[in-house]
């Protein structure tokens, strides 16, 4: 199995011997060792993973890096955040993930209103099987926990991942004011109720639901 | 490097302290005043109204002191634990007893309603007084040094009780007829360091280890009045005013009697 590490807040370390990762198209900087990059149309999910990707736009261009060494990835200098999933589903933006072992299975949902007020459109990833996967944020994500009579309310600009059993609420505090151009600037969050984790970074993206 | 990411949750996010370098947790058991846009999570029961509003007009009052610039705040109210950022910047808290705290407009986070928030004279900066916590963030880690000093404008964050901030230029070398042309024509270089803010006097002077600014937030306008910086209608010579630097035409045309 792949050894995820990482070499520094910005760069994953991978430690392979005969194994294989997927990774994002482009985001190897170094490796030591023998490695074979290829890259994977459709994310690796054969024909119908390459309609649905196409269709949902949560369009995610992987490679698959095989070898003996260490390969080393790093993407616009973001933050990357290593998860280690146990047979729960990580649900992440394609546009978050970075790595996964190739023993995980990735495919695509819907998320609903969530994924509109995030400008990342209705679909999003999952991640799902036993092995580590690493994320990016832009700056160090914040790992929180959500549990019985523990919700979680996040913005959405803020969000990048979450894992467990979790069900999700759009709540929108919209009034009159907001559309007298008066709003809070917070009208928009997700509330996480339930058990699993949840990863929110210490930025916002641009969002729909930032101007309300 | 670890690898297993720390899990936080309602119990043990520190209470109002840093939770890394870029997060910020606020234990609200009241009110707190944030910048809009700057909440990324919470946990508990928290309402968000913009200011200026119905059953916040007496808080507004109290603690709020510029009142065209209220529509980029927001009141936080009620229980729970609150996470802010902005854009990844570093973020640290700060407390005043009976202080008084100017720091430029975009980078002030949040504050308690405890202090109250004014604008400053210096244009695009806001003035905190009083006694309680106050956020900022900066563009890497905030250094605190004592006056005199002199620093680059881009790096000021802010001070503390020093009371005369004012403009510092060196330009010695940029006497006579050749550093008149050196002025005008960039021949011969200059440092691009020959502007600083100069502070004197008991006090701090906070500086951020970067010469990024962050973006500017507007402070809102200033009322129209005689004597106002900013103001516009002061005095014959409205608005800003570019200092006369010996090496400008004016000066060289002064200094050979022309």
């Amino acid at each position: 199995m792949p050894q995820f590490r990482l070499h520094s807040a910005k760069v994953l370390a991978v430690s392979m011997s005969g194994d294989a990762v997927k990774a994002k198209n482009g985001s190897m900087v170094a490796y030591e060792g023998e490695m074979a990059f290829k890259k994977m149309s459709g994310g690796g999910e054969g024909l119908r993973g390459m309609v649905t990707r196409r269709l949902t736009g949560e369009q995610m261009t992987v490679m698959e890096v095989k070898g003996h060494g260490t390969c080393y990835f790093a993407d616009r200098a973001s933050d990357i955040n290593l998860v280690q999933l146990t047979g729960e589903t990580l649900h992440v933006e394609a546009s978050n993930l970075l790595c996964t072992d190739s023993g995980l299975r990735t495919g695509t949902t819907f998320t609903g209103l969530r994924g509109a007020s995030q400008g990342n459109g209705l679909f999003t990833t999952t991640v799902e099987g036993t092995g580590q996967a690493a994320l990016m944020s832009d700056g160090p994500a914040v790992v929180l926990r959500v549990g019985p009579g523990m919700p979680l309310q996040v913005d959405p600009g803020a969000y990048i991942a979450h894992q467990g059993n979790l069900q999700q609420h759009f709540q929108s505090g919209v009034n009159f004011r907001t559309i007298m151009g008066e709003g809070s600037g917070e009208s928009f969050q997700i509330r996480f109720e339930g058990d699993g984790l949840v990863y929110v970074q210490p930025s916002e993206r641009n969002t729909v639901g930032g101007e309300v | 490097m670890s690898t297993a990411p720390r899990v936080l949750d309602v119990t043990t996010l520190p209470s109002t302290d840093n939770v890394d370098p870029y997060t910020f947790c606020v234990e609200l058991n009241g009110q707190w005043f944030l910048q809009k846009g700057k909440m990324i999570a919470y946990y508990g029961q928290i309402d968000f109204s913009g200011v200026g509003h119905g059953h916040l007009d007496g808080l507004v009052a109290g603690s709020f002191h510029s009142p065209l610039h209220a529509a980029d705040w927001v009141v936080a109210q009620g229980s729970g634990k609150m996470l802010l950022a902005d854009r990844a910047f570093d973020v640290n808290s700060y407390d005043l007893e009976d202080g008084n705290l100017t720091v430029r407009s975009g980078n002030l986070l949040a504050f308690e309603p405890s202090l109250s928030l004014k604008q400053s004279i210096v244009p695009g900066f806001l003035t905190l007084i009083g006694t309680g916590k106050f956020v900022a963030a900066s563009n890497g880690a905030v250094h605190f040094v004592e006056p005199p000093v002199r620093v680059d404008p881009q790096a000021l964050v802010g001070w503390a009780d020093c009371p005369s901030p004012c403009h510092h230029y060196d330009h010695g070398y940029l006497k006579g007829v050749l550093g008149g042309i050196r002025a005008l024509t960039g021949i011969g270089g200059a440092s691009g360091e020959e502007h600083q803010f100069e502070f004197v006097g008991a006090g701090t002077v906070l500086i951020q280890s970067s010469e990024t600014l962050m973006a500017e937030q507007a402070t809102g306008a200033v009322p129209h009045e005689a004597g106002v910086p900013g103001g516009g209608q002061g005095g014959q010579r409205g608005g800003q005013q570019t200092p006369q630097l010996p090496g400008q035409l004016g000066g060289l045309q002064r200094r050979f009697g022309l």
